[in-house]
Formats: C-alpha cells, sequence, structure tokens
C-alpha cells in the first residue's frame, strides 16, 4: 500500500473519580486553577459553571488557555512518552509532540463537576499498512529520505476509542534517478 | 485555525460518543452514569472508572505534585525594560490590619511597549512553558503577609495610567480581591525617569483621569516606588482585603 504520513491525537479524559496519582494530581491542579481563573468571570453574577460562563460571556473561552499551566508540569512529566497507547508487545512507544488540554465541564462550587481531557498529539508517523484493526507504523525521520528498499524498525498498535488519526499526508513519491 | 475547530468538533462529538469495544480478560467494561457512555480498557492500557491495567514493562513515570506554572517570583521571561522589584502585603481589613500568611497572589501587568501576554502554551517543544504568560506570576503571602516579584517597569498603552492588575485568593482559590496598583507621577518619580520607555509620554492618561484610579481621590491605590533607571526600581504596597 501507499505509505502516508500521519500524526495520531489520544483524547485522555480526566473525571472526579479518576484512581491513577497522575490523573488525580491533574483533576486535582486543574479544578484549582479554574475555580480560580474563572471568578474572573463569575464575579457579581449568578453563574457558577463553566457552561454557563461559555452562554453568557464570550471572552470565557479564555479560561481554557488560562487554566492550562496547571497542568504543563503534569505533561512534561510524562517525558515525551504517551503511557496509554501500547503496542502489541505491551510497550509504551507513541511519542508526544504537543498537547491541547481542554475543559469539558466544571464548576466554582463543585468539584465533582470538573471533567477536563488533554489531547495528546504525536510525532508524525509513516503508516505501512493495517492488519485487522491494527496499524503497522514506524517514526517519520524528516532527515533521511526514506529509501523502499530500506529496513524500518515498526510498532504495530490497534485501533482504540478516544484515539484518531489526527492528520494525514502524502509524501511525493522519488522519481527516478533522485536520491540516487 | 484549524486547531479550534478541530477541539469544537471534538466538543460536540463528546455529546453523543459511545465507545464500546469487546473486552478482553483483562479489560473491565463500566457505564459512567453521569455520561452514560462506556469506557473499557482496550489493548492492555488504562481508562476511567478505577480500572487500571498496568502496561507489561518497568513501571513509571511516577508523577510528583507540581505547582502551575504562574507560581514563579521572576516573571520577566523574554521581556526587556528597567527592573522593578515589587513587594505587595496583604493585610486584612477586618483585623486591625495584621498580615494574613498563606494567601494566593497573581499579579500581570503590560510590557515595555503596552502589550500583554496571551495566554497559551501547547507545545512539547520548548521546556520553558513559562514563557507563553510574560509578566504573570503568582506567589504565597509569607508570614509577614508579603509576596515578591522580580518584573520590569511596566510600559503603557492609550487610555489608561501605568498599571499592575492584582488578584488576590484564598489558599483554596476563593477571590478575595481584585484590584490594581497605580504609580505615583510628578517631579522626580519613576514614572518620569522610565518617560514611557521609547513611547515617551504624549497622549499618556494621568491617574487623575484614568477610568479605573481617578475616583481614588486619597491615593490608596497608588504604591510607593523608589530607586533608578540605572539600579531598578522598587515598588511596595500595602493591600487590605476583608477575610
Amino acid at each position: 500500500m501507499n505509505k502516508r504520513i500521519i500524526t495520531l491525537c489520544y483524547r485522555k479524559i480526566i473525571r472526579p473519580n479518576a484512581a491513577l496519582p497522575w490523573d488525580k494530581m491533574v483533576h486535582g491542579d486543574s479544578y484549582m486553577e479554574f475555580k480560580m481563573q474563572a471568578q474572573n468571570f463569575s464575579a457579581g453574577t449568578p453563574y457558577t459553571s463553566y457552561a454557563q460562563l461559555l452562554q453568557h460571556f464570550p471572552n470565557a473561552q479564555k479560561l481554557t488557555g488560562m487554566v492550562t499551566p496547571s497542568v504543563t508540569g503534569y505533561v512534561q512529566q510524562l517525558g515525551g512518552i504517551l503511557p496509554e497507547i501500547l503496542n502489541t508487545l505491551g510497550r509504551r512507544f507513541l511519542r508526544i509532540r504537543s498537547f491541547q488540554f481542554e475543559i469539558i465541564n466544571s464548576d466554582i462550587n463543585d468539584r465533582d463537576k470538573h471533567v477536563v481531557a488533554i489531547n495528546f498529539f504525536s510525532e508524525p508517523l509513516i503508516w505501512h499498512d493495517t492488519i485487522n484493526n491494527y496499524l503497522l507504523v514506524s517514526s517519520h525521520n524528516t532527515e533521511t529520505p526514506n529509501d523502499e528498499d530500506a529496513e524500518a524498525l515498526t510498532e504495530l498498535f490497534q485501533l482504540q476509542p478516544y484515539l484518531n488519526i489526527h492528520s494525514v499526508a502524502s509524501p511525493q513519491p522519488l522519481s527516478k534517478g533522485e536520491g540516487l | 485555525m484549524e486547531r479550534k475547530n478541530f477541539l469544537k468538533s471534538l466538543v460536540i462529538g463528546a455529546a453523543s460518543a459511545s465507545a464500546i469495544i469487546a473486552c478482553k480478560k483483562d479489560g473491565v467494561s463500566n457505564t459512567d452514569t453521569s455520561t452514560g457512555t462506556t469506557t473499557t480498557t482496550t489493548g492492555g492500557a488504562t481508562t476511567t472508572n478505577g480500572c487500571t491495567v498496568a502496561p507489561d514493562e518497568t513501571e513509571g513515570p511516577f508523577p510528583t505534585h507540581t505547582p502551575a506554572s504562574y507560581v514563579r517570583s521572576d516573571i520577566r521571561d523574554d521581556r526587556t525594560g528597567y527592573k522593578l522589584t515589587a513587594k505587595l502585603t496583604v493585610v486584612n481589613h477586618n483585623n486591625n490590619c495584621n498580615a494574613l500568611s498563606g494567601l494566593l497572589v497573581d499579579i500581570w501587568h503590560c510590557d515595555a511597549a503596552g502589550n500583554y501576554s496571551e495566554y497559551g502554551g501547547t507545545t512539547m517543544q520548548s521546556t520553558n512553558y513559562t514563557s507563553v504568560h510574560f509578566l504573570r506570576g503568582r506567589q504565597t503571602t509569607d508570614s509577614t503577609g508579603t509576596v515578591t516579584f522580580t518584573t520590569i517597569f511596566p510600559g503603557w498603552y492609550s487610555g489608561r495610567a501605568t498599571h499592575i492588575h492584582v488578584h488576590i485568593y484564598s489558599a483554596s482559590g476563593t477571590s478575595l480581591k481584585v484590584t490594581q496598583i497605580a504609580f505615583p507621577e510628578g517631579a522626580n518619580t519613576a514614572l518620569v525617569a522610565v518617560n514611557g520607555y521609547s513611547k515617551g509620554m504624549s497622549g499618556y492618561t494621568y491617574n487623575k483621569s484614568d477610568g479605573i484610579f481617578s475616583d481614588d481621590t486619597a491615593g490608596i491605590e497608588i504604591a510607593t516606588v523608589t530607586g533608578n533607571t540605572t539600579d531598578g526600581f522598587a515598588l511596595s504596597i500595602n493591600l487590605a482585603v476583608n477575610a
């Protein structure tokens, strides 16, 4: 099949009942920051939920960016590897290039309403093949042109909920004589 | 902005998303009552609802508590200007103006050219995430009710006198006071010495004409500012809150 360059997006949703230490810290710290920053919009109004603030104050869209600094330190602690996505050997392999924090629901007075997501975007991958619902990929190294005959080290992983192919590009095939 | 649209589409999709896949024997399927969606473990990874399956490799990463990247004393990042050391002391108006320790104090102001930083920070490439919010910072008041920031003397923009924004919160994040700090004006003041950086002072709005400070006839919002352009300036002000 034709090789394509893809990036993946994994949307990790973090709810109030999160059990893992990392998730708990992200939930707690992002809630504290939401509560603090949201009061810039809610002061003098009866509104306390994120949805109400967005509905009445278009500017409240800025809250996502205002709350992001509360989680950047935790994303850094992942060391650039996404913990959730494993290859068929049960190993983590997916390198994170960037992330985008997202507030799904929240309320200044109710921590149990606070649900957020972190969208992780992967480094570019070469999509070699699809086997059932598994994708065969290798890391896309932009510095060396991908020689048709060269051996690539690949990862096989399963398509799963909350994992999306975020972008796709078809590299120009080498014309005859080029790259020799 | 394509990212924005992408995120919007995510949010719309989230309202109706229902993810159901077959469980492996180490997978558990749970229905989340709050959203009605069903989530499962897949490929041995972890998912929501307290269902945890460890990957088959060495444990880690081990998270440690990390304060928001707003928490810093030096808020200059890459901004240049005359150094300003700002000392803010928070006192309790309800209790003989005694110092209040353990409060969170956020400050933010514009750079020498009169521009504010935007909130942002979505890239993983840079290790210094704080550069996306230059001239914004947070500190916790010490036993004397004081926080200290290292910054630059703020510039100015049309329609406003030079100012620093302050938001004071209780330790649990409840807003106690939103205010602004004004600067002294007249001969021998820092304002005159800085002279609006490269803008000059033509078209400058002075405190008496400023929409925020003009009603402060007693001058309680005006800080004490000493120093010079060579050694930098020192700002100090007491801020009273009802706590």
